[in-house]
């Protein structure tokens, strides 16, 4: 039985047509390359529910931590919010991908800022609002695979920035460095999530899910993603060393840093 | 920087149309349950029946068509991304193979029909989900959000978040036509810079405003509690209809959704 009404001949030309036209979405787009959220239809049920079942315990955390703070400091939401606009804008920047000598540009990820500024838990919701915004009005992302992208930009993108600029920390690396560190490892994780998320969709379909994952994350980091992880690391590390040198008191403030932490020069 | 201003869908929500004007609580109830059946449906009929019908509805309440296309974009190139995994990876009928630098690109069958069936589903989805985001005001989203019962942090957050975003994004545009004219972004490494600078007067903008908008909220009264107030009125006659006219749709939906035709 024939796959399509199309002749074999026919839908070999359109997916020549459709190469061509992916190809030219992935290098040539003068706007943005949004690649590391899964968009709407993509993910099958199963997969829905076990993301959202994966998310929602570490969204319901987050927002505990919001309101038992807000209870204690009033101000504590207006910050969390205008701190979360900060990191929606900073994740909206086009920076131009080297690799493709500017060519396109893509954006960064934000998580590792908003973990390292509001802590890994109010970062997942965080993320979770600007992937919601994304998916409504954007068409950036979706609202079934809502929960896919806060495990995979949220979830493991906030922890893993958030465990690497502590630890980085406690090394008594500098803050250039810590902030490095912090954004470059939550954007390698954040790709990482989405290819495994991806990856996991040939399982039982007689794929292998190791293949494709490594593939899928090969494919992210040799296009543009694998250069911007080192330009989010350094952006962020910027960034902190910046408000370091023009206003401390914010970062003691957010408990970012203590009094010994020693800062370098870019 | 200014792209973000036309990107969001948002825009068109102020006109007025019938859309516009339907209970956000109806859009919701429908967004869902036909995302549901998008989700679930068998075949590829059901899905790219939300296509035409999401443009008409469109074009009907004098949409752009260009901003439709530029919504879809996206999601479509990943589309073609994920029918090429699979066609990659998936099944054990070789359909077309060639060679590739060096590389033997194999695409099965089972795997391409798969593919196809998944475009369907991202084209379907999508349809849905512009619609609401064409007809859609933040405000009304928040106030249906609210009605059905989500946790009023997340609401107040989306809402904080929303409306800073493009105050910020407006100080962001302006500093980075100023890095740019000072030839911030002269070379790699000075854009890069130029970057880390921008992100970081960001943050500090960001939480002076948060203080200043705290203490005008505490001149106001506010003393932690919710800052939501919108409250939806009760169901009238249309919506009723609009109820039951899904729960007429919605079986015949699901036994196409259910055919196993292709």
């Amino acid at each position: 039985m024939g796959f399509f009404v199309l002749g074999r001949g026919q839908l070999r030309r359109v997916i020549i047509i459709f190469s061509i036209v992916f190809v030219f979405l992935l290098f040539t787009s003068q706007h943005a390359i949004y690649a590391m959220h899964i968009t709407e239809g993509i993910l099958p049920p199963r997969w829905v529910f076990t993301w959202f079942a994966v998310s929602m315990p570490f969204v319901g955390i987050g927002i505990y931590h919001i309101k038992r703070k807000k209870k204690i400091v009033p101000s504590y939401l207006p910050l969390v919010g205008m701190l979360g606009a900060a990191v929606f804008v900073f994740s909206c920047f086009p920076i131009p991908v080297i690799a493709l000598n500017g060519m396109t540009t893509s954006h960064p990820c934000g998580t590792g800022m908003s973990a390292v500024l509001l802590g890994p838990f109010v970062s997942v919701v965080v993320a979770a609002i600007a992937l919601l915004i994304q998916a409504l009005f954007l068409a950036h992302g979706g609202l079934t695979t809502l929960g896919g992208n806060i495990f995979s930009m949220g979830i493991l993108g906030s922890f893993s920035g958030y465990f690497a600029f502590k630890i980085a920390q406690r090394c008594r690396l500098s803050l250039f460095w810590c902030g490095f560190l912090a954004g470059m490892i939550s954007d390698l994780f954040t790709y990482l999530g989405t290819s495994i998320e991806l990856g996991l969709l040939v399982i039982n379909k007689g794929g292998s899910f190791f293949k494709a994952t490594a593939e899928i994350f090969a494919v992210f980091m040799m296009t543009s993603q694998g250069i911007l992880c080192i330009v989010e690391g350094v952006v962020v590390g910027l960034a902190l060393l910046f408000i370091y040198k023009r206003k401390p008191s914010i970062l003691l403030h957010l408990g970012v840093i203590k009094n010994d932490t020693k800062p370098i020069r870019a | 920087m200014g792209f973000l201003h036309h990107t969001f869908s948002d825009i068109y929500t102020r006109q007025d149309n019938w859309l516009t004007k339907t209970d956000v609580r109806i859009k919701l109830l429908y967004i869902v349950l036909l995302l549901t059946i998008n989700l679930w449906s068998q075949n590829i009929f059901v899905s790219l029946l939300f296509l035409p019908v999401s443009f008409l509805l469109l074009l009907l309440i004098k949409i752009p068509i260009m901003a439709m296309l530029r919504s879809m974009l996206l999601p479509v190139s990943f589309a073609i991304l994920i029918l090429f995994i699979k066609g990659l990876h998936e099944g054990e009928k070789e359909w077309l193979s060639f060679s590739f630098v060096g590389y033997k690109v194999i695409l099965k069958e089972e795997g391409l029909r798969s593919g196809l069936h998944t475009c369907s589903k991202v084209l379907g989805g999508i349809s849905i989900v512009i619609i609401f985001s064409f007809t859609t005001s933040i405000s009304q989203l928040c106030a249906g959000l609210k009605w059905f019962r989500l946790p009023n942090t997340i609401i107040e957050l989306l809402s904080f978040i929303y409306r800073y975003v493009f105050i910020l994004l407006d100080e962001a545009s302006t500093m980075w036509t100023a890095q740019k004219s000072r030839l911030g972004h002269a070379s790699w490494k000075k854009v890069i810079k130029s970057f880390g600078t921008l992100a970081g007067m960001l943050i500090i903008r960001a939480f002076e405003r948060a203080e200043r908008t705290n203490e005008a909220m505490q001149v106001r009264g506010y003393e932690g509690g919710g800052i939501l107030t919108i409250n939806l009125p009760p169901w009238r006659k249309q919506e009723y209809a609009s109820v039951l006219g899904l729960a007429l749709i919605l079986p015949i939906l699901i036994y196409i959704g259910s055919m196993q035709i292709w």
